[in-house]
């Protein structure tokens, strides 16, 4: 039972339900403003110069890349990582939240599933187009064919990838449109405009909300939940098996399962907490996101990067204590005092460091810094990447065949390609679909708006 | 003729108290409209749901069929060794467990559009557009067998448990 002499008021302004159709409507309709227009502009521009490095690549090749012989993999590979990561945040959010029945969940799941839902867009895009030849895409799929017929190799993590990614877009992109079905029939009813009320009626399927499709609705929620919950430990699990079963010194270890599980929560929290700031500054839900909401991510973030610094400690004394010359070489010498050393640093201390500072109540009430600090984790979560693709990679067993490695304007344009594209999916997202789960927040608005005290009756 | 004979609610305990009270009285409750779920609700109107002994059968289908899947493919159709391992290995683990949440997943959730006759584009009315916002309405079927009297009984019922408004309504929603 949420007791909100202990966790706080949850929705504040002692809202009716009527007021929280209102209020999460609201944006959606009135005119868009200017901000939506010009950030969509630089949206639309950062696409258009990702499809010239797209164009790029598939009509001349890799080569425009800068990967040689030893770096076979560069920024692709990291800004893979990097979206699928922050798309855990979506997964983590609604789904552990909704099995441990967080209420506060309630207010942020929809906005971090639909950054899931780009974000993993984002990601799929960069193994695509390192197939090369991108017409023959469809030979990763297991289908009955003329070459044999010869199937995959389904001991590969690449392929175990491509399956964990497309089950994860799918699992995700189910529970978030099944939870908007009865939102957008809010929409339906309560639209002025004849259009709106069309095409809001074709998504919301008809439903009407008696008890039985509520019934069935908790029940697919929930199950949905159940089943997509371990997805999030096997899809970074498995994108760390790219790295862990090759024996690349620094690539070569079992801590990275967890290690990668760990970052991508971090990484998708670090990016909620950016997207809710903007949200609820824009649109001025500052009932419905509330400092409090804010401050258990920031506490779930502080928790999290304990979490990645024994990692990052670990690694270290694994590599010390395994004996290994060219582990040693590789942490110690490479990343911790050698060539890497500043994205070494960077990342140990955006990731590590920074986000200690959440431990003093005064920085997590100033929401500026929370959102500084909410940057300082996404790029530090990139530079973990960079770290660990580049540095073993660039340097390995042979001083003959050490290459380094320096992303080319192809590479960069890709990059901000998919940038692009996750913020103008974000903004479509906050112009055309309620970006608080209007039902939800209903469910859990009485017990949570008036504060009680410990002698009232729950 | 007027079918259905509707409670309108502000509030989500009142509703939840009228439904026992009708209860009590002996009238039958056709339904309940909510802008949320109202747990509890389904013990009181007797409604239950098989989804999770689909979901769980889904499941069984989806780990046993990808590993049919693997084992044909790898064992019987083509066997070709990679690196020395054998052909029906421990691995094959990893890409079951996925497909099995991923057919459970996309099974689960056609069921509940079919069961519950959703699809894009369904075209229906509900007996009061407010319960999508923020009105709870009890649904009381009129039917043949009743008389004024009765009607109006269940009528005083209704405004009697605190509903704000007793309307009839001729909507024949599914």
């Amino acid at each position: 039972m949420y007791n909100t002499r202990v966790r706080g008021i949850l929705i504040k302004g002692n809202k009716t339900y009527g007021q929280v159709t209102r209020d999460v409507l609201r944006p959606m309709n009135a005119p868009a403003p200017k901000w939506w227009y010009i950030t969509a502009f630089l949206a639309i521009a950062a696409m258009i110069w990702g499809v010239w490095g797209f164009y790029n690549t598939i009509s001349t090749g890799i080569g425009t890349w800068g990967l040689n012989n030893n770096v076979a993999w560069g920024w692709a590979i990291i800004n893979f990582v990097w979206w699928i990561g922050i798309g855990h945040a979506g997964t983590a959010f609604s789904i552990f939240l909704l099995i441990l029945r967080q209420k506060w969940r309630t207010s942020i799941n929809r906005a971090a599933e639909a950054m899931t839902i780009f974000a993993v867009m984002a990601a799929g895009l960069f193994p695509l187009i390192h197939m090369g030849r991108i017409w023959d895409g469809f030979f990763i799929f297991p289908y009955w064919n003329t070459r044999g017929p010869l199937w995959d190799n389904f001991n590969s993590p690449l392929f175990w990838d491509v399956v964990a990614i497309s089950t994860y877009f799918t699992a995700s992109f189910v529970f978030w449109y099944i939870g908007m079905i009865p939102d957008f029939a809010t929409i339906r009813e309560t639209a002025a405009s004849k259009i709106k009320k069309k095409i809001y009626g074709i998504m919301s399927f008809g439903w009407i909300g008696n008890a039985k499709s509520w019934l069935r609705f908790e029940t697919a929620a929930l199950l949905l939940g159940g089943l997509a919950a371990p997805l999030v430990v096997s899809v970074h699990s498995i994108v760390s098996m790219d790295f862990s079963v090759s024996v690349i010194p620094g690539w070569h270890t079992t801590i990275f399962p967890p290690y990668f599980v760990i970052g991508a929560i971090f990484s998708g929290f670090g990016m909620v907490l950016t997207l809710m700031i903007v949200l609820r500054k824009l649109y001025k839900f500052n009932d419905y996101v509330t400092d409090g909401h804010l401050d258990a991510i920031a506490r779930i973030l502080t928790f999290i990067s304990l979490i990645m610094g024994s990692a990052y400690l670990i690694e270290l004394f694994t590599a010390w204590y395994s004996g290994n010359e060219y582990e040693l070489f590789t942490f110690l010498k490479n990343r911790v005092t050698g060539e890497y050393t500043f994205a070494y640093w960077s990342m140990l201390i955006c990731n590590a460091v920074i986000p200690q500072f959440f431990w003093f109540k005064k920085i997590r009430k100033n929401i500026t810094l929370v959102f500084i600090i909410s940057i300082f984790i996404n790029i530090g979560m990139w530079f973990e990447r960079y770290v660990i693709v580049v540095t073993s990679l660039s340097r390995d067993f042979l001083p003959a065949t050490w290459a380094t490695y320096e992303p080319t304007w192809t590479e960069l344009a890709v990059f901000t390609g998919t940038i692009g594209l996750f913020v103008l999916g974000v903004i479509a997202f906050f112009r055309w679909i309620p970006t608080i789960a209007i039902s939800e927040v209903k469910s859990v608005l009485k017990e949570t708006t008036t504060l009680k005290s410990f002698t009232d009756e729950d | 003729m007027k079918t259905n004979i509707l409670g309108v609610y502000d509030d989500e305990h009142d509703i939840m108290h009228a439904v026992d009270k009708l209860k009590e009285e002996g009238i039958e409750v056709k339904d309940v409209f909510s802008p949320f779920p109202l747990h509890g609700i389904w013990d009181k109107l007797k409604q239950t749901t098989n989804l999770p002994y689909a979901t769980f059968i889904y499941g069984l289908i989806g780990g046993i069929g990808s590993f049919a899947l693997l084992y044909w493919t790898s064992v019987i159709n083509y066997p070709l060794k990679f690196g020395g391992k054998p052909l029906n290995t421990l691995s094959f683990i990893i890409i079951m467990f996925v497909l099995t949440i991923l057919i459970g997943t996309v099974l689960t959730a056609l069921t509940f559009f079919i069961r519950q006759k959703l699809y894009p584009g369904k075209e229906s009315t509900l007996p009061d557009p407010r319960t999508v916002d923020d009105k709870f309405v009890i649904v009381v079927e009129k039917t043949d067998s009743m008389d004024d009297n009765e009607v109006s009984r269940i009528k005083d019922l209704l405004s009697g448990t605190g509903a704000v408004e007793v309307n009839e309504s001729d909507i024949d929603y599914e």
